[in-house]
């Protein structure tokens, strides 16, 4: 899960990095009310969203005064940046700054451990900085105390800001953390004046607070109640967990119920070859019980506008295909859809599974073309997009 | 040869009493794998599938003599005491099927591995089968299914994904092939093992002709093939789909497919092919493809 800005900030302040002054406004707020907190009319006015490159996209905005601040939350509130809707923003005292650095620490695939990174040419994408200008550190992933190495051109101050970022890295879970700009102010100060945070969805049960975080999407939107409800779904019985959570929706018209995280991405692929659009892209995986399949189908059926459906996935290896048909199967009888429909899937307990999908197929007198690995996920595509046309 | 295993490797269970570990056997076992026992805290002395249950893995290998190969069926959360356990015992190689681990205690487990020079593969691996020897985990499915997938034959299987291990295999049968060894690597953004790693031992396996990979955008593993090729350390035909071309029209950092599977700048399904490509490595724009890419050298 990735942070909001003021969500990492306040990480930050909790291992005592020091951030500047600031409140947060949500739509709808008191804007008056809350800035007069602030003592001051000199601020910066930050759009809350998801993404990187605030700046670029003028999301992020220097005031003194009280009406341009008040113009500037209203304006923010008004746009999209990169796509993403602005959920919340920040209005922060302004800094007197000296210089502006960059550090971060993520995992790096190819060595398999955290790397913290530093460059003094901080406050512009990282990316752009000269490779000369940038050092690197492998961390070791089972020491608490930051070792690290050549690292004495890094005054004593700023060793200590990294090792309370490495603190917030291993006791967070984080899978990134950054600051940048990480600005030394005029007054000798280290302040964060930004923050980057992708916490480890994985590690959410050894972090009960986590679940006070607001609900999220990346998509440039508010997460859609079709959204939210599956994630509730996933909610349920620890051992499931995982196998039913995830859905997100498209502009598109071909409801998707994909099997397994590798296949449902090369299927995705598959549907934009044959020119047919997404409404969503929803899988599940593992073994997940009838209930819990039953529920996620009503749900990707529920969407309005729908022209076809497509459920497609391997020769599974120990999905139980009866029992997750049977969750489908029950989603059918209810919504009864007349658009074309295409099964392909194949594995443990096939012959059972068509047979039930056969009756279902027969007392609704669905639109519904069925395969097994005969005829291969591509193929299957093909063929939907054949019977949608043929509409 | 195949890599990785032979009739004679012998192998444990961790978790063994759970019902995924109890379905573990009963795969493992079907298809001839030596499974010498399992391991569960307090349930020393029962009996799984005819095998025995030990306290620890130090406890079954004293009793059991070596073991060549454990695999982990534990929830996530103990996960890391699982490996660190095996690893403490020396157990060459380490397969997990356990998804959703943190990433800070795969990153652990990895390191402390390293020392000792042990492999894992995983985690989040159904475990890799070589067709006619035998199997570790649960790839193939019911051994029914896994008799009408996996043949013996030259070509070697390294996926991301473990159902798109079984598609791409079938697909390699269906054309008249068959499988050397066929590797579910597992989805997670840390990978034990690498498609690097492998395709260093499938160089050596006499056995594989060529090789398919099924593999995914996100992550940089694929660009260490890339430098293999270069090196000269892999030769033999390879042909490869990576899978979330879709995904060029979604936000940096969005996560669907794999844990592995984020999307980043300049690691996206093209950019992968395209260095790919340089190197002559074959590129499948569906995944059927892979197996017209390799027939010729099966």
């Amino acid at each position: 899960m990735n942070l909001y800005e003021f969500e990492g900030k306040a990480l930050f302040e909790k291992y005592g990095i020091k951030i500047p002054k600031g409140v947060v406004i949500r739509r709808g707020d008191n804007v008056d009310s809350h800035f007069e907190s602030l003592n001051s009319f000199d601020v910066v006015v930050k759009a809350q969203v998801l993404s990187g490159k605030r700046g670029k996209n003028n999301a992020i905005r220097f005031c003194s005064g009280k009406d341009e601040i008040k113009e500037a939350v209203e304006d923010l509130f008004s746009m999209e940046v990169r796509g993403q809707y602005v959920a919340s923003v920040r209005i922060e005292e302004k800094l007197s700054i000296l210089s502006e650095h960059y550090v971060s620490i993520t995992y790096d695939t190819n060595a398999k451990q955290p790397v913290l990174i530093y460059s003094e040419e901080g406050g512009m994408d990282i990316e752009d900085v000269d490779e000369s200008k940038i050092y690197k550190c492998l961390l070791d992933i089972s020491n608490e105390k930051l070792e690290l190495k050549d690292a004495d051109f890094l005054g004593e101050s700023l060793q200590h800001i990294f090792q309370s970022l490495w603190n917030c890295f291993l006791k967070e879970d984080c899978r990134v953390v950054e600051i940048n700009p990480l600005v030394k102010t005029l007054e000798n100060a280290w302040v964060a004046a930004d923050a980057k945070i992708a916490l480890d969805d994985d590690a959410f049960f050894r972090h009960e607070d986590w679940e006070t975080f607001e609900p999220r999407t990346m998509m440039g939107r508010q997460p859609t109640d079709r959204e939210i409800a599956v994630q509730e779904i996933d909610k349920g019985e620890k051992y499931y967990q995982g196998t039913a959570g995830k859905y997100i929706e498209f502009d598109g018209d071909v409801a998707l119920i994909l099997n397994g995280g590798g296949a449902s991405i090369a299927n995705m692929d598959a549907l934009m070859d044959v020119g047919l659009q997404a409404a969503n892209y929803t899988e599940y995986s593992g073994n997940p019980p009838r209930e819990k399949v039953y529920q996620l189908a009503k749900i990707v059926l529920s969407k309005p506008g729908l022209r076809g459906l497509w459920m497609c996935g391997v020769v599974a290896n120990f999905t139980n295909m009866k029992e997750t048909f049977l969750g489908i199967i029950d989603a059918l009888d209810e919504v009864q859809p007349r658009y074309p429909i295409v099964v392909r899937r194949d594995g443990p307990e096939s012959a059972e599974a068509f047979a039930l999908v056969e009756e279902c197929k027969k007392r609704n007198s669905l639109n519904m073309q069925v395969f097994g690995k005969e005829t291969s996920m591509t193929e299957s595509a093909r063929i939907l997009a054949e019977a949608i046309h043929k509409q | 040869m195949s890599i990785l295993l032979t009739k004679e490797t012998r192998v444990l269970i961790q978790g063994i009493t759970g019902k995924e570990g109890q379905k573990a056997a009963q795969s493992m076992l079907s298809y001839g794998t030596q499974v010498v026992g399992g391991v569960r805290p307090g349930k020393a002395g029962e009996m799984v599938e005819g095998r025995p249950v030990f306290n620890s893995v130090a406890d079954a290998k004293a009793e059991l003599g070596p073991i060549d190969i454990t695999t982990i069926y534990v929830p996530p959360f103990a996960a890391k005491e699982a490996f660190l356990e095996a690893i403490e015992s020396d157990i060459p190689l380490i397969n997990t099927i356990v998804e959703r681990i943190p990433i800070k205690d795969t990153a652990y487990c990895l390191a402390a591995a390293k020392e000792r020079g042990i492999r894992i593969i995983g985690p989040s691996s159904l475990g890799f089968i070589a067709p006619g020897i035998g199997r570790i985990g649960v790839v193939g499915g019911p051994k029914e299914l896994a008799d009408q997938i996996f043949q013996p034959g030259s070509i070697g299987i390294i996926s991301r994904s473990g159902g798109m291990t079984n598609e791409v295999s079938w697909q390699i049968r269906k054309a008249g092939m068959g499988q050397s060894t066929a590797v579910h690597v597992g989805g997670d953004l840390l990978m034990g093992t690498t498609y690097a790693d492998l395709l260093e031992m499938f160089e050596q396996d006499i056995q594989t002709r060529a090789v398919v990979i099924y593999g995914e955008h996100g992550g940089s593993y694929e660009f260490e093939i890339v430098n293999m090729i270069l090196q000269k350390r892999f030769t033999k035909p390879l042909a490869i789909y990576i899978g979330g071309k879709f995904t060029k029209v979604l936000p940096e950092g969005i996560n669907i497919g794999h844990a592995g599977a984020i999307v980043a700048r300049g690691q996206g399904a093209e950019e992968k092919s395209a260095a790919l490509a340089s190197v002559g490595v074959m590129i499948a724009q569906t995944y059927e493809d892979l197996v017209q890419l390799v027939q010729p050298y099966a």
